[in-house]
């Protein structure tokens, strides 16, 4: 298998405020080989894109770092030195967008959004000042009191972003968040996360859509870590 | 708003949006739980009336009394109508008071009741009865239903006389179950030639001996006599099936507590997971907004409760409001069903039953409990 590696020219390694990994080992069944193997990495603030073949690791990383997962043996450490499972890091400081739509099928747009706000610790009037700004920068504003049954595929993606954004997290970990979007859409998106992604601010994409290359400060490509004899499978 | 208050709020509109998509599922669980504590209830209703109506009985007939029946037919050479034959039972004269009673084999008839049952006393008995005897007739009649005091004609074989309404209260209420007639002896003489029933109502001094002690003498005495067996009556037999009734009382809350609880866990455990399967997208998602599993916990633990205790509180009340229909019908007295003189319904034997339902759904939440340990990242995509 792989040896460890690290790639990064945003940040010094191990520098305080980054997410980082050592030594992780992932796999969803004992008799299943690993998802993760070995993986040592820190990911520094910045816009880092994930890119790499269907079923390289990509999303488990992403919950793995996202604490919606626990390693089978390593650490992962978050910029507030703690672990990725912490409720509080969860709460306040995490932002995740699945890559399947998911957004609370009975809560309007904006009550999806106050909900994560307000178990992030935002007053209401802090949840409506940001909401306000997300929703229009990503243009949803009109749709706030809509169900997400009532909106297309791209209005839900972006909404599912909003709600991510609302909290203003450290850390924003996004799960293909483009994949079978049109350009104007990603475009959105992307100004989005680019307008985002400032300061300590750590922004980890996983996708294999070349349209998000530009924003991205460092690209990571997920293939290296595969067994020798997947690369080819990988390739083609 | 705060954060529980929105999640609280989602959540219920969830829930409620399951039961308005699904209502078998909240009627299914309303309906077994409501069914099964209906039943529990019931058997152990009945259970509290059979020991009222034994207690009742208890009380009627008197802990310190003995009631001697012994059949003297016309062909008996102890059939003596001019006076009283030997008194066997005399020695029992030294252990409490003694009425020696003649029941008679025909009945009396009056303007309310045509069959009423004849007793003739003997002369020696009048001070054991000045307490129901007037100047007005030497002739007794008790009856719980007649106005007490009123003057009642009795016919008995076309022999009519008047006797003055008692009620059949103190120690001679064991021997009256009925509307009785109780005449000087010598009054009903043809009738007492066809035989009779030599009854006798013993009430033993409280410190004499034991009643058991007395039964055992009354039928050693008989056998000795080399004589049929008279029937012996006493307290012992009512407090001997009471205590048995308690026994099973007993058993039976214990095997409808097991089965109550259990059915009601496999009943809402299943329901529990079947749901927990559909709803678990919705948990995980609020689960990776940080919200506290024990929410989502506390809401199934919540619904369950809250469908278990409805469902049984009304099983409850139903059957306190039908309470005189239907055990009425099963044969219990009107004391008995009186629930002025203990409710039934209110007994710690009912909070036991919703105590088993609570169990019952609270063992129900637990495979949600072991579902929410699951991790988010592998429900979500």
């Amino acid at each position: 298998m792989n040896p460890t590696t690290s790639d990064s020219h945003l940040t010094d390694q191990g520098k305080s405020g980054a997410l980082s990994c050592s030594q992780v080992f992932y796999r969803y069944l004992p008799e299943q080989p690993w998802v993760i193997n070995q993986f040592t990495h820190s990911f520094p603030p910045g816009i880092i894109l994930i890119k790499g073949a269907s079923g390289c690791g990509k999303s488990t990383l992403l919950r793995l770092l996202a604490g919606y997962l626990v390693p089978n043996a390593g650490v992962i450490t978050t910029p507030f030195d703690g672990a990725p499972t912490e409720r509080e890091y969860q709460r306040r400081h995490l932002g995740f967008v699945f890559q399947q739509l998911n957004l609370l099928p009975l809560a309007t747009v904006m009550r999806n959004l106050a909900l994560a706000g307000s178990l992030a610790g935002l007053s209401s009037h802090e949840i409506n000042e940001r909401a306000q700004k997300w929703l229009q920068l990503l243009g949803i504003e009109a749709f706030a009191a809509r169900l997400p049954k009532s909106l297309s595929g791209g209005q839900q993606q972006r909404a599912t972003i909003a709600r991510a954004l609302v909290k203003e997290p450290a850390v924003l970990l996004l799960d293909e968040p483009t994949s079978g979007l049109d350009d104007l859409n990603t475009r959105v998106i992307s100004r989005a996360l680019r307008d985002y992604v400032t300061g300590d601010r750590i922004c980890i994409i996983s996708s294999h859509d070349a349209r998000l290359e530009p924003i991205a400060h460092d690209i990571l490509d997920f293939n290296r870590f595969l067994p020798v004899e997947r690369h080819l499978e990988a390739l083609v | 708003m705060t954060s529980s208050t929105l999640i609280a709020s989602y959540l219920w509109k969830d829930t409620w949006k399951r039961w308005f998509e699904q209502p078998s599922s909240p009627l299914a669980r309303l309906f077994v739980t409501g069914l099964l504590v209906l039943v529990a209830t019931a058997i152990l209703v009945v259970f509290n009336l059979l020991e009222r109506s034994l207690r009742e009985r208890l009380e009627r007939f008197g802990l310190n009394t003995v009631l001697i029946r012994e059949s003297v037919t016309p062909d008996s050479k102890e059939l003596i109508t001019s006076g009283q034959g030997p008194d066997r039972l005399a020695p029992l004269s030294e252990s409490g008071r003694k009425l020696r009673l003649r029941q008679l084999f025909v009945r009396g008839q009056t303007e309310w009741q045509n069959s009423v049952i004849v007793f003739t006393y003997p002369g020696d008995a009048l001070w054991l009865l000045s307490d129901y005897l007037s100047l007005e007739t030497p002739s007794i009649y008790f009856s719980d239903s007649l106005p007490e005091d009123a003057l009642v004609k009795v016919t008995v074989n076309r022999q009519s006389m008047v006797a003055q309404v008692r009620r059949p209260e103190g120690w001679l209420r064991p021997m009256v179950t009925d509307d009785i007639l109780i005449v000087p002896q010598g009054t009903l003489l043809d009738e007492e030639r066809l035989g009779f029933i030599e009854t006798t109502v013993f009430q033993r001094n409280p410190d004499a001996m034991p009643v058991a002690k007395i039964v055992s003498a009354v039928n050693a005495l008989y056998v000795t006599d080399r004589r049929t067996p008279a029937q012996v009556q006493s307290s012992l037999g009512l407090i001997r099936e009471w205590e048995q009734l308690k026994e099973r009382q007993a058993q039976w809350r214990n095997i409808l507590a097991g089965i109550l609880g259990l059915s009601l866990s496999l009943v809402y455990g299943a329901i529990a997971i079947l749901e927990f399967r559909q709803n678990l997208y919705v948990s995980a998602l609020l689960r990776s907004f940080g919200a506290p599993p024990r929410y989502l916990y506390f809401r199934h633990l919540l619904e369950n409760a809250l469908l278990a205790n409805l469902a049984g509180l009304c099983a409850i009340a139903a059957l306190a409001f039908l309470h005189g229909i239907i055990f009425g019908t099963l044969g219990f007295s009107k004391v008995v069903l009186d629930l002025r003189a203990g409710n039934p319904y209110l007994s710690p034997e009912t909070l036991v039953i919703l105590c088993w339902v609570n169990i019952g759904a609270f063992l129900s939440s637990l495979p949600v409990a072991f579902g929410l340990r699951q991790p988010v990242g592998s429900i979500l995509n």
